[in-house]
């Protein structure tokens, strides 16, 4: 976009102000917020006495040392790890399906979608019904192939599995789409010189599809671990972070540390370690795809 | 030899009929289990809606309660006052969506057609806003809200979340791919940036618009936690705090009133994606991930 | 507080000239004030809506803080804890003492369960806007007290009546401190044990609930030998339910403790681990006991036989049950122990002086023996005082159902919780965790309590001197 020359200042001046809106409420309620954690983050306070102590590294040194952290970092991998192959699998899965010419797509493409638009609280609720060992829904359809019910949200192995297929349920449908939309942007050229080649299904979709649905998945790779290291409200409703701690994402334990043992300082600190951990994540990420993009 | 050619060809022909035909009804096949498997929770929440906690606790489960208990969405509808929660939702969640449409356009418009130096580095900065959890700015956006006054008020509800940082980037990235002869012509036109953005670049971002919206509908309708804190008065909640009015404190809770509450919070937002349905996938298919 | 009101009028200008003119606008057709301003307005009884079916039905609802103050009356802001039921009733009671008297007004504001409504109270503290009566539970009061937020009672109570020698002793001793009330007794409940009678006939069991946890794990037994599918004869409950709570009694019942009066930990010695132990067994030897998400729901469904789960789900549990339930003493093990439970009231001490004094006429109301037992059959709370227990409200109560007997006849021999859970951040969450893996997983007691006394002491040590200082008997 080319500028009128001479006066670059007016041009300046009306960025700011389309920006002036977002950014004075970003500026207000997230950096001021972030700013505030960090500065609480070396600090010991529990939300209620008028002073805080300045305590410096110690939160950290203290969150680092608790036995139980590097657990709660495991989990939050274990979390987002399965949470990212899993949309990722299974909405190129889904994408794939629903854009076959097939009867009823558009109806089953609504219904994959509908639970996204749920409460997170109301699909903790009933998933934790369906979970039940004894009355649930599952324990029927394990039934039919003669499983038992494993004790999902009682047993420590079961219990992330559960509480990561809920999180996968709700937002499958979200990735489909975005995978749907990138099948539809694929070139019918590309899939017609495929055939002139003699490229089979499985050639066509390794060479063809999946290339050219990288931009998608790159898409989705950095939204999907932003979003699901975040997730709070299934965790809460269904397991609370339990049993013995199975749950208790990085995420959880903020939440836990801060406002209910009212350890301001040292949730400020696990705050500060998820945002900058998300950062790192994603400049990584942004950074080896720049490279790839460049050097092919 | 002859003779069998046409025979194999015909033979040929049956099988990948027969084939294809198989490969049909396993597509079909497919498509009922991925339905089923989205449906039925939906359905299950339904359905323990109107179900008496005996029977929610039977095994095997009843699908369709045997005597539908009606009294069920009586019994949560008079548990608290959803009428008004209802309105407040209402109001939160419009106000709330259009301002985020609002500033995520503007914002993004300039980021992509108005020269500023360095303007790569401040997008930056607002991505990294996706990256703070609402856990981290609760307590001095509490304190914050709490110092202007606005315990308690509709500004307090929605003026934190008003902010929009993913929005933006998905508005961003579609203007990107907008054919840029079409904005110059208008240019030299004469039109002015604000006349560029609502004539040109709005009418040719409808299903990215769509898109946003939806989030931000789902997003602020669905809002919990932010709305308990700075609201204490009952005349103020929001429907998915009403739901916590149903809750029992020592854990004796009526799960079948409860789903039938739950089915307040999430009906209204189904039925309006079951209406808008078509636009709002066309929109997600269509623009979410150009560029 | 009109001042308040006036500073939110002025953002609400201030914020229409700004960029923030589209929320504002949305703010600014609210019921114009605050927090205190002008109380509940035709919002929170329906009128705002204006369709008929919610003006109806929001009239009715059973939640909303019913007609705004009247002239004249002093309003008090209750920040208060109860959902479902027992909401239901606390709204009841207050419409009723609002309706009762011309001189105070309680506005009663829901904030979630105690963990949200604690958050909400530290948040209003930090933002110096504080509620002037609040429910807290018997391990979120102690963080606030500590803190000197709360009001001492004692001249208050007095000057409005309420003799606090009323009060259950062992209820109103825990929330005396240094000689001084800063907490009294409301929603009080304490565990209790519950027995499935019809399959104790069945197992030609006693009807009666075991004495001792050695005749627990022999009726357990019995009933084992019923051989139903999906039957336990014992369930325990999880961290989340608060199984802390539960096995406080069992280590007293051991002889020991979680934590001493000043905050020494004890849960790692001899006695504690005993206790731990003997439930490691009964689980996984005996096979006898379990780990149930809502040990309530289990036993009402007749999934467990036996169960300890607290008076407050007295009412559900009969309720809900398809059989004759049974309820009893604590069983002992060397000797009885059983903890109190549940939440009380407390004043802000930053509230004004008035609303304090007006605070206490509420008080006072719902001690009157009909409220008490009005609160308690509703709830399945304890009745807190003792001319309610032994006025003939309540007292019809027992006759009426023997249950609440028990619980009320076990109250005597109650005593407050350690240290440990009460005042340890996260000290429920640790303890229960720990008991978790002694249920779930099968980990030997004395490695398991091990680890959770290293927790707490690490958890304890910042508190540690305050606590000391209070000088608990």
């Amino acid at each position: 976009m080319p500028t009128r020359k001479g006066r670059p200042w007016r041009d300046y001046l009306l960025f700011l102000a389309f920006i002036a809106p977002n950014f004075i409420l970003l500026g207000i309620f997230s950096y001021w917020p972030l700013l505030y954690q960090a500065y609480l983050s070396l600090t010991r306070w529990d939300m209620i006495a008028p002073t805080k102590v300045f305590v410096g590294a110690n939160n950290y040194r203290f969150m680092f040392a608790e036995p139980g952290f590097h657990r709660v970092l495991l989990n939050t991998a274990y979390f987002t790890g399965a949470i990212l192959i899993g949309s990722l699998v299974i909405g190129l899965a889904l994408a794939l399906l629903l854009n076959q010419r097939l009867r009823g797509r558009t109806l089953v493409r609504g219904i994959v979608f509908a639970p996204y638009v749920l409460s997170g609280a109301a699909v903790g609720l009933v998933w934790s019904y369906i979970f039940d060992p004894v009355y649930g829904l599952m324990r029927v359809i394990l039934d039919w192939f003669g499983i038992g019910s494993p004790d999902w949200l009682v047993n420590t192995s079961w219990a992330m599995p559960a509480v990561i297929i809920v999180y996968l349920w709700k937002n499958a449908g979200y990735s489909a789409i975005i995978y749907l939309a990138g099948l539809q942007n694929i070139p019918n050229e590309l899939y017609d010189a495929a055939k002139v080649d003699g490229a089979t299904g499985w050639a066509t979709f390794r060479y063809v599809t999946l290339p050219q649905l990288s931009p998608t998945t790159f898409f989705l790779t950095v939204t999907t671990i932003i979003f699901s290291i975040q997730a709070f409200d299934i965790i809460a409703v269904m397991t609370e972070g339990g049993p013995i701690n199975a749950t208790t994402t990085l995420m959880w334990y903020l939440y836990q540390q801060g406002f209910v043992a009212f350890r301001a300082g040292l949730a400020a600190a696990a705050g500060m370690v998820l945002f900058v951990l998300l950062l790192v994540i994603t400049l990584v990420q942004v950074f080896i795809v720049q490279r790839r993009v460049h050097y092919s | 030899m002859e003779v069998s050619l046409p025979k194999t060809a015909a033979k040929t022909a049956q099988r990948t009929t027969v084939r294809r035909y198989g490969v049909g009804v396993l597509k079909y096949a497919l498509l009922i289990l991925v339905a089923a498997i989205f449906f039925v929770p939906i359905f299950w929440m339904a359905s323990a809606s109107l179900k008496d906690l005996r029977e929610i606790y039977t095994f095997p489960p009843q699908w369709i309660p045997l005597t539908p208990r009606w009294e069920n969405y009586v019994d949560a509808w008079n548990a608290a006052p959803f009428g008004r929660f209802y309105t407040n939702t209402l109001i939160t969640t419009a106000i709330g969506v259009a301002a985020e449409l609002l500033f995520g356009t503007m914002t993004a418009y300039a980021f992509v057609f108005i020269p500023f130096p360095k303007k790569n580095l401040l997008f930056l900065l607002m991505l990294a806003a996706l990256m703070i959890p609402i856990q981290v700015t609760m307590l001095p956006n509490y304190l914050t809200v709490a110092n202007l006054g606005w315990l308690n008020t509709y500004a307090g509800i929605i003026v934190p979340g008003a902010s929009v940082a993913f929005g933006t980037f998905l508005f961003r990235q579609h203007f990107l791919t907008l054919p840029k002869e079409i904005l110059e012509a208008a240019r030299l036109e004469g039109a002015g940036h604000f006349q560029l953005l609502t004539k040109i670049v709005l009418p040719l971002s409808r299903p990215i618009f769509v898109t946003v919206g939806l989030i931000a509908l789902v997003n602020k309708w669905n809002d919990f936690l932010w709305p308990l804190i700075v609201t204490n008065r009952i005349d103020m909640r929001v429907l998915p705090v009403g739901l916590a009015y149903l809750f029992d404190q020592e854990g004796n809770s009526q799960w079948g009133v409860i789903m039938a509450a739950t089915i307040f919070v999430v009906a209204p937002i189904l039925l309006i994606f079951a209406w808008a349905q078509r636009h709002i996938i066309a929109g997600l298919t269509a623009g979410a991930t150009k560029g | 507080m009109a001042g308040f009101s006036r500073r939110q009028f002025l953002s609400f200008t201030g914020g229409a000239i700004g960029v923030l003119a589209l929320a504002a606008c949305g703010g600014s057709s609210t019921p114009t004030t605050g927090t205190s301003g002008g109380g509940t307005t035709g919002g929170a009884t329906g009128g705002t809506t204006g369709t008929t079916v919610s003006g109806a039905a929001t009239a009715r609802a059973t939640q909303s803080s019913g007609p705004a103050p009247q002239a004249g009356q002093k309003k008090v802001t209750f920040w208060s804890a109860f959902g479902g039921k027992n909401g239901e009733a606390l709204t009841k009671m207050v419409n009723d003492f609002n309706g009762s008297q011309q001189t105070v007004f309680i506005d009663n504001q829901f904030q979630g369960n105690y963990d949200e409504t604690a958050q909400k109270l530290a948040a209003s503290i930090a933002a110096r806007q504080v509620p002037d009566m609040v429910v807290l539970s018997e391990v979120t009061w102690n963080r606030f007290s500590l803190n000197k937020t709360l009001q001492e009672l004692d001249g208050l109570l007095t000057k409005g009546g309420v003799d606090p020698k009323d009060y259950v002793d062992s209820l109103i001793a825990e929330g005396t401190r240094q000689g001084k009330i800063w907490w009294v007794p409301f929603a009080r409940s304490t565990p209790l044990f519950y027995y499935n009678r019809t399959l104790f006939k069945e197992a030609g069991l006693e009807d009666r609930a075991p004495k001792t946890w050695e005749e627990v794990r022999t009726f357990g037994l019995a009933i084992q030998k019923l051989g139903k599918p999906d039957l336990k004869a014992y369930a325990f409950t999880n961290a989340k339910n608060f199984n802390a709570w539960h096995f406080q009694g069992n280590v007293w019942q051991w002889g020991g403790n979680y934590s001493t009066k000043s905050l020494d930990i004890t849960i790692d010695q001899p006695a504690a681990i005993e206790a731990g132990e003997w439930l490691r067994k009964f689980v996984h030897e005996d096979k006898l006991a379990y780990m149930a998400p809502d040990q309530s729901i289990d036993f009402s469904n007749g999934l467990a036989a036996m169960t300890q789960q607290s008076t407050g789900s007295l009412g559900t549990i009969l309720s809900t049950a398809k059989f004759d339930v049974g309820t009893g003493l604590l069983p002992e093990g060397q000797k009885f122990g059983c903890p109190t439970g549940g939440a009380g009231l407390a004043l802000l001490a930053a509230a004004p002086d008035d609303r304090k004094q007006a605070a206490i006429e509420f008080i006072k109301f719902v001690n009157k023996p009909e409220n008490v037992a009005y609160w308690s059959k509703q709830s399945g709370y304890m009745p807190s005082t003792k001319s309610a227990r032994d006025a003939a409200e309540m007292q019809q109560q027992f006759t009426a159902n023997p249950n609440y007997k028990v619980a009320v006849d076990q109250l005597p021999k109650t005593q407050p919780q350690d240290t440990a859970r009460l005042f340890i951040p996260n000290g429920d969450q640790t303890i229960g965790t720990g008991l978790e893996r002694i249920i779930v997983n099968n980990e030997p007691t004395a490695t398991v309590f091990k680890a959770v006394a290293e927790q707490l002491k690490r958890d304890s040590q910042d508190i540690k001197d305050q606590v000391k200082d209070l000088g608990l008997a």
